[in-house]
């Protein structure tokens, strides 16, 4: 189990990330956060030792959420990011490769993360112990995605 | 001392209530269904604070009656908001806004 700590961060972060997503002004950067929620609930859902759950939240709605909420606010035209946000989105996707690489870097050396110990699905077992690879590669890919994204959001309309 | 499943709980609840607050609030309806994908997510996560306390009740595979509910609870969220976000473009289409104080030929 983890700590009391750990529960403090990750509810200041969804509380955080939740509070930006519900009263932003703008809708794309609405949308971002939203994107922000959804990984930290995922990695809650995780640390807490549903590994099955988590990767459904982050599959879900974290992926096939985020882009029907993209198409609509492309569909709709309530896209308007200006270049302020922009560096600022590109920022936290920057920041969110160098997390991620971080996180698995130790796997490279054949442990399980320090942080992810209370896995208890045998079936999710190799993605913690010889799929490192695939885990950096899902990283990068939901990195750039995210990237994407914000250029995409970024043009003018 | 305060526990981890407290803090979850009511962080869990915390969100529940910001989103049903913006729901009530928003006048777009883009930000509306984005409120009730925080809504859910709140709901999702007072589920899983709930089903820590029953980690007894846990099948061979490690699968817990409170992640039954979380399952079911982030699929039946999904399709909501799918069927919610097309409802937002068709009313787009038709009436050319999102405020939903605009839209008030629904009955017709």
């Amino acid at each position: 189990m983890a700590s009391e700590l750990t529960a403090v961060l990750l509810s200041a972060a969804l509380i955080g990330t939740a509070l930006a997503a519900l009263f932003s002004k703008k809708v794309s950067n609405s949308l971002i956060a939203l994107f922000y929620t959804s990984i930290v609930l995922g990695v809650a859902f995780t640390v807490y030792g549903d590994a099955l759950v988590g990767l459904l939240t982050m599959v879900t709605f974290a992926g096939a959420v985020s882009v029907l909420l993209l198409a609509v606010i492309l569909i709709t035209g309530e896209s308007n990011l200006d270049i302020g946000a922009r560096r600022l989105a590109l920022g936290l996707s920057a920041l969110t490769i160098l997390v991620g690489v971080a996180s698995f870097s130790d796997l490279f050396s054949g442990g399980s993360p320090s942080n992810i110990s209370d896995v208890s699905l045998n079936v999710l077992n190799f993605a913690w112990q010889s799929r490192p690879w695939d885990l950096l590669i899902l990283v990068v890919v939901l990195s750039g995605a995210m990237v994407g994204v914000v250029h995409l959001l970024g043009g003018d309309q | 001392m305060v526990g981890d499943q407290t803090i979850l709980f009511a962080t869990g609840t915390a969100m529940l209530l910001l989103g049903i607050a913006a729901i009530a609030m928003s006048r777009n309806l883009v930000k509306t269904m984005m409120a009730f994908q925080v809504a859910v997510f709140g709901a999702n996560l007072s589920l899983f604070a709930a089903g820590l306390g029953f980690q007894f009740e846990c099948s061979s595979l490690g699968i817990c009656i409170g992640d039954t509910f979380v399952v079911l609870s982030i699929l039946v969220g999904a399709a909501v908001e799918a069927v919610g976000l097309a409802i937002v473009v068709l009313v787009y289409k038709r009436y050319g806004t999102l405020d939903p104080s605009k839209v008030r030929r629904l009955k017709n």
